[in-house]
């Protein structure tokens, strides 16, 4: 077919196509533990699901004994001309059906709500895992992918559960009860029926594989379709910028189709299956008649026309259902495809265990020390090596180095958003790994780079760390921090509302907001990663001094490029290449003569000649301290 | 027959009602008729008639298979019947379809092979239509429609301007890109030829159960102005409910996105536990919601079957009644009947499904013409100036309002000559990257002009206009595809040579080359697997690519640190020559470099004049320089301390 297509998609617009392959060759049959894994969360609502049981017991035997009374009716009254027998028939006949029907509407509402029920839980089972998961998961998976087991694979298995799984066994149990009856009613007919099994079996094996497989491509091939999608949404402000509609579209169109192929297999492999399927039943009809029409023509056993024309009417009840069956089928072999990420994302194990969580932050000093810690995001490409420090209590730490050196990955695992791959890092003396990250981090305040906000109003991103507090708390933090000005001139001012990613707000604005979300929870720990950049030098300035009081007892590591913060620092850390190459003060490092001195001079060089001039001239107008 | 039909979806549908719907939408708000949407479903299902027609014809034959197959039966039980009674002659023989009797000395095993015969071999044929007709549909909706409608919005996305993403949840997007689009193809496949084949079938088996018997055809008859009542109140009760399912599953998933792009700040504020109150409050809400659906549903199927069932037990009393005194054969004429109601019944189930898809393609179609309607706010005008840029550019009393009242650039007027170095200094909010945003026509002014070589920006082709304006923004994003081929976004076609190029000149070379596979290394999505310098340089890369004449550069160095802001300034220096640049940049030493400075406040241009100018003058720019300046004066007396 057009495999092609795959791989022109691959070499332009993304690369999902070759990074998507998350499911690589894990077509194994349906398996036992996949179902009773899912059964187990029918759990929760355990007396609707028994109920549901019932109801399907119930359903199963009404639709073999409905066709079994239509029948009798015929073959008994009608054929006998019995009036009154007709009318009793038809009156019980109405009654049954009224049950049927009330029986039906509790059938599916149930099945329904029952669906919907463990869709629900495991929705929250995600979430929940989800949020387990430390950051470096988060790191390394592409949230397209992530959202479809939210999305497409959870759909899946709602519609299993809800339209596959107590329709089937509805159909399953009607096929027993409609066999009792033939049963019952000639046994060598009956066998007739029996014959056609194995070709039924036959065909299900034959089939199930392929159609296994086509199925999971289909839904691989859709995975890769919506995290194209969505990347391009979140990249379309520079594909405008570089015109890049037509390519991107046609790659996209490519995509698609590619994804339509797959489809195009699934249903040349079922509509081979299911006419089979159907053809089956329809060498029945033809056998029953010339056989069953030789018993009776010929008085061999003892067939009767009536036996015959009650055979007919179960033959539908045994032979319909096989086709919804079959179409069932491979439906399920979606859901199960869909349980399975589902549940191998649900076990995934975090990358550590977190210590239980007591609420209570362990944090009261905020002193750190690192122990010979190394740290590598991928085996042997070590990002941090060997750091050695201790910072006291309430000391303001620079981290300076060249891009690369490791500062933001210090600060990460400082948070615990990673833990060290060697070496220890102790927290008010007690090792890191032994403090559930969570309470650690009610100490903390942490502003990072991506400055994201979430929607919602601009307030309720300040009060993200500590949702309590009330605006005047709020403003209060705010006014600390110098920058309630800037809150009150938004639009609607602390009640302006963000957009997704913060669109709406400024760069600088989101920053001030990420700011004043650090202070308001009256961190003992601050980590700042290059937070002041983006802030125009007018509020920088009144920033800038406006932190150096909220600095004041506080341990901080902040990776900066303000030199005044850099000098400020009672320590500053110079790292290269993940190796902390320099330690001391501004005045000291400086005195040294190595990196930090370098880095120092390259930033200076940085200004022209004529701006150092100016500046130099200008000394006596400096106001400056120190 | 889908090649041809797509192309002229390509060009045709999409533009057809646009000028109509405009005013539509103006007039009566979002809440527009149903009628324009089925007439616009409509038109779309007519651009794939050939297909359609198809799939009605197979359905046909089909039907015709059934209709003959079950009477096939009933005539093997009445001939069966007929034979071992022939002796009494109390029942008559069957007829037989066109009157092609068995010869009558044929023996009744011989009669009974054919039929069976004739069953199996209609199955047969069956089997084979069944398959072309599946694949027919399949190559209709899945790579007809839905590869046509996702490829169109998909590119109207792609096209859309930048006011529109600013308030769009890119979740909601993708949904219109994958099940709204499946639910809008369903009108076709599930809506339009269903309801052909719905209407032929139920006609067929009707003329047949006339021909059969009149009364019990009358008899079944009664209860179908009930099931259309029942129907028409359902779907209105359920349309609403959807709906609103729809919404709420919306936010759901788009706070499932926004909480993994945030997962930092969560895990960073430990607040897991608020994350999961809210996502469980949203997760519960769409259950409850659902529960409420399916009372509706639950109810009205299983009610609509009853009303059925019941006209079959009445078409057993009567039936009986007429067979007891031998005016219906019992299986040519009762049982066959019974058949038959029971198809009809089936189709009931059908027209359920019908007035579902109905309800689901017009809420899915709703939203997509939303967007497919959606007229780019940018577009190139008609007789567009195609021309080679020189980088000269002006600015004439231009102001500009994202919203309504809330000017964001108020009488902005300065000129700017090729080749000259523009730096931009102002406060947060200031308006600087709106005022970037103009000149490549991300949007349009709301008043005044941009010239750019004196040729107003909105007469330039849009096309010619971007690819000579390079721009680097704030945060750049960067795909999830190599480095090389994401500097050459913008021109895919680029050598390695000139990739490689643009990257040394924007000081990015080095660390590429550092990475695991160099220009061939993979990027994450959004780039985050690298720094934010990194990101940057890529993105300067990216721009200079295309040799652009005017270089926008969105304060670049925001996000990076001193050292790498210091590489990017020298990047921006070497890659500036021969273009008009503009640079907005909060840092004192790079604005020192520029040609001329424009300072904005709130919207307002409130000083432009060079470096010199500027300082000689008291106003926010010496302000801003004595800030930064300060800290300089430090460093050189450290510098100085340490000489010593």
């Amino acid at each position: 077919m057009k495999q092609g297509v795959t791989g022109s998609a691959a070499a332009g617009l993304t690369i999902v196509s070759r990074d998507a392959r998350e499911h690589g060759a894990d077509v194994r049959p349906l398996s036992l533990s996949l179902y009773a894994r899912l059964f187990r969360y029918t759990r929760a609502c355990a007396a609707k699901r028994n109920v549901l049981f019932v109801t399907v017991l119930l359903r199963a035997g009404q639709s073999a004994v409905i066709p079994w009374m239509m029948a009798s009716t015929i073959n008994g009254p009608i054929r006998n001309g019995d009036w009154l027998g007709l009318l009793r028939w038809l009156t019980a006949l109405a009654l049954f059906t009224l049950f049927t029907q009330v029986t039906l509407h509790f059938r599916q509402r149930l099945a329904f709500e029952l669906g919907e029920s463990v869709v629900h839980d495991l929705r929250r089972d995600l979430f929940r895992h989800m949020m387990e998961m430390p950051m470096s998961y988060f790191n390394r998976t592409r949230p397209g992918l992530l959202i479809n087991r939210f999305t497409s694979d959870v759909e899946a298995v709602r519609n299993g559960v809800q339209n596959v799984v107590f329709a089937s066994l509805v159909n399953l149990g009607g096929m027993l009860v409609a066999a009792g009856f033939m049963v019952y009613y000639d046994r060598g007919l009956f066998l007739v029926v029996l014959a056609t099994a194995p070709i039924l079996w036959g065909l299900n094996r034959i089939f199930r594989t392929r159609l296994s497989q086509a199925h999971r491509a289909v839904q691989e091939s859709f995975s890769r379709v919506t995290a194209t999608v969505s990347e391009s949404v979140r990249g379309v402000r520079v594909t405008q910028s570089f015109n890049r509609w037509a390519r991107n579209a046609q790659m996209f169109h490519d995509l698609v189709f590619d994804h339509s192929w797959f489809n195009i297999r699934v249903t040349q492999t079922e509509s081979l299956y299911l006419p089979l399927m159907d053809l089956n039943g329809q060498f029945f009809l033809a056998a029953l008649l010339i056989l069953g029409g030789y018993r009776v023509l010929y008085g061999v056993g003892t067939t009767t026309i009536g036996d015959l024309v009650q055979f007919f009417f179960l033959a539908g009840t045994f032979f319909n259902p096989i086709h919804s069956l079959a179409n069932h089928y491979n439906q399920a072999l979606t859901a199960m495809a869909s349980a399975e990420r589902i549940f191998r994302f649900l076990d995934t194990p975090p990358d550590w265990t977190e210590p239980p969580a007591d609420g209570r932050s362990p944090v009261t000093e905020g002193q750190v020390e690192l122990d010979g810690v190394s740290f590598a995001y991928v085996p042997d490409r070590p990002v941090l090596r060997n750091l050695s420090f201790s910072v006291k209590p309430g000391a303001s730490v620079a981290l300076v180095g060249p891009t690369g050196s490791g500062k933001t990955t210090l600060l990460h695992l400082i948070a615990k958003f990673y833990i060290p791959t060697a070496g220890v890092l102790r927290i008010d003396g007690r090792d890191i790994v032994t403090l559930n990250g969570g309470d650690l981090r009610r100490s903390y305040g942490i502003v990072l780079q991506q400055n994201f906000l979430f929607s919602g109003t601009v307030l309720d991103n300040i009060r993200m760390g500590r949702p309590e507090a009330t605006e005047s708390e709020v403003r209060e933090a705010a006014r600390r921090l110098d920058c309630l000005d800037v809150f009150d001139a938004l639009p609607n001012g602390l009640q302006t509302r963000v957009g997704e990613q913060g669109a709406g707000i400024s760069l600088g604005e989101r920053q001030l907001i990420c700011f004043a979300r650090a202070m308001l929870v009256n961190p003992r720990i601050l980590l700042l990663d290059e937070a002041t950049s983006a802030v125009d030098a007018l509020t920088e300035a009144r920033l800038q001094a406006a932190l150096e009081r909220l600095l004041v007892g506080r341990t901080s590591f902040v990776i900066a490029h303000r030199l005044s913060t850099v000098r400020n620092a009672d320590r500053i850390l110079v790292l290269d290449r993940g190796r902390l190459v320099e330690d001391g003060t501004h005045r000291d490092l400086v005195r040294r003569d190595g990196l930090y001195a370098r880095l120092y001079r390259e930033f200076m060089l940085a200004q022209s000649e004529e701006t150092i001039r100016k500046k130099n001239r200008r000394a006596g107008d400096s106001v400056r301290p120190q | 027959m889908g090649g041809k039909d797509r192309c002229r979806l390509g060009s045709g549908w999409l533009w057809v009602q646009e000028d109509v719907k405009d005013e539509d939408r103006a007039h009566t708000g979002e809440e527009t008729g149903n009628w324009p949407v089925i007439r616009r479903l409509l038109d779309l299902t007519w651009r794939y008639r050939l297909a359609c027609i198809r799939m009605i014809v197979f359905h046909f034959v089909l039907l015709g298979l059934t209709v003959l197959s079950l009477g096939m039966t009933g005539r093997g039980i009445d001939y069966i019947r007929h034979a071992i009674s022939v002796s009494e002659g109390r029942v008559p023989p069957p007829s037989w379809p066109f009157g092609l009797a068995p010869p009558a000395h044929w023996p009744p095993m011989a009669v009974l092979f054919l039929l069976g015969g004739i069953i199996v071999l209609l199955a047969l044929i069956r089997s084979v239509v069944t398959y072309l007709n599946n694949l027919n549909s399949v190559r209709l909706t899945q790579q007809g429609l839905v590869v046509d409608l996702r490829a169109a919005v998909y590119d109207k996305l792609q096209r859309l301007s930048f006011r529109f993403f600013d308030d769009k949840a890119s979740g909601t997007l993708i949904t219109r890109v994958t099940s709204d689009v499946q639910n809008v193809r369903l009108f076709v496949d599930g809506v339009v030829v269903q309801t052909f084949i719905f209407s032929a079938s139920a006609l067929t088996y009707f003329w047949y159960m006339f021909r059969i018997h009149r009364g019990l055809t009358l008899l079944s008859l009664t209860v179908w102005p009930f099931i259309a009542l029942g129907s028409s109140v359902f779907s209105r009760k359920v349309k609403k409910a959807y709906r609103k399912n729809r919404d709420l599953t919306d936010e759901m998933i788009l706070g499932v996105s926004e909480q993994i792009q945030g997962m930092y700040v969560t895990k960073g504020f430990s607040r897991e536990a608020d994350a999961e109150a809210r996502f469980a409050a949203r997760n519960a809400a769409v259950r409850n919601q659902k529960f409420l659906i399916f009372q509706f549903v639950t109810i009205y199927g299983p009610s609509m079957e009853l009303l059925t069932r019941l006209t079959v037990l009445g078409v057993l009393a009567y039936g009986g009644w007429l067979t007891f005194h031998g005016q219906l054969p019992l299986g040519e004429g009762l049982i066959v009947f019974l058949g038959l109601l029971q198809r009809l019944t089936d189709q009931v189930n059908v027209l359920t499904t019908i007035t579902d898809s109905v309800q689901q393609s017009l809420t899915s179609a709703r939203r997509l013409f939303e967007i497919l309607d959606m007229e780019p706010e940018v577009r190139s005008p008609p007789q567009p100036v195609r021309r080679r840029l020189g980088g000269k550019i002006r600015f004439e009393h231009v102001s500009f309002c994202y919203t309504p009242g809330a000017l964001v650039l108020e009488d902005i007027h300065f000129e700017v000559q090729p080749g000259e170095c523009i730096g931009i200094l102002g406060g947060t909010g200031a308006g600087k990257s709106t005022l970037l945003s103009l000149i490549p026509r991300f949007y349009d002014v709301t008043g005044g002009c941009v010239f750019l070589d004196d040729v107003d920006v909105r007469r330039l082709d849009l096309d010619a206009l971007r690819r000579q304006v390079g721009f680097v923004f704030q945060e750049s994003f960067l795909f999830s595809n190599t480095v090389a081929a994401n500097i050459a976004f913008g021109r895919p076609e680029a050598t390695r040579g000139d990739i490689e190029r643009a990257a040394r000149l924007a000081c990015a070379h080095e660390f590429i080359q550092a990475m695991p596979q160099g220009y061939d290394t993979v990027l994450y999505e959004g780039g985050g697997n690298l720094s934010g310098g990194q990101r940057q340089r890529l993105a300067l890369a990216r721009a200079i690519l295309l040799e652009p004449p005017i270089l926008l550069l969105d304060d670049p160095t925001a996000a990076v640190d001193a050292e790498t802001e210091h590489e990017i300034l020298e990047a921006i220096e070497s890659a500036r020559a021969g273009r008009t640049t503009f640079l907005v940049t909060h840092r004192m030493h790079a604005l020192g470099r520029m040609d001329r400075i424009l300072v904005l406040h709130r919207g307002r241009q409130v000083q432009w004049g060079t470096h010199e100018e500027l300082m000689a003058v008291r106003g926010p720019y010496r302000r801003a320089a004595r800030i930064q300046l300060g800290d300089m004066l430090d460093v050189s007396a450290g510098l100085g301390g340490s000489a010593a």
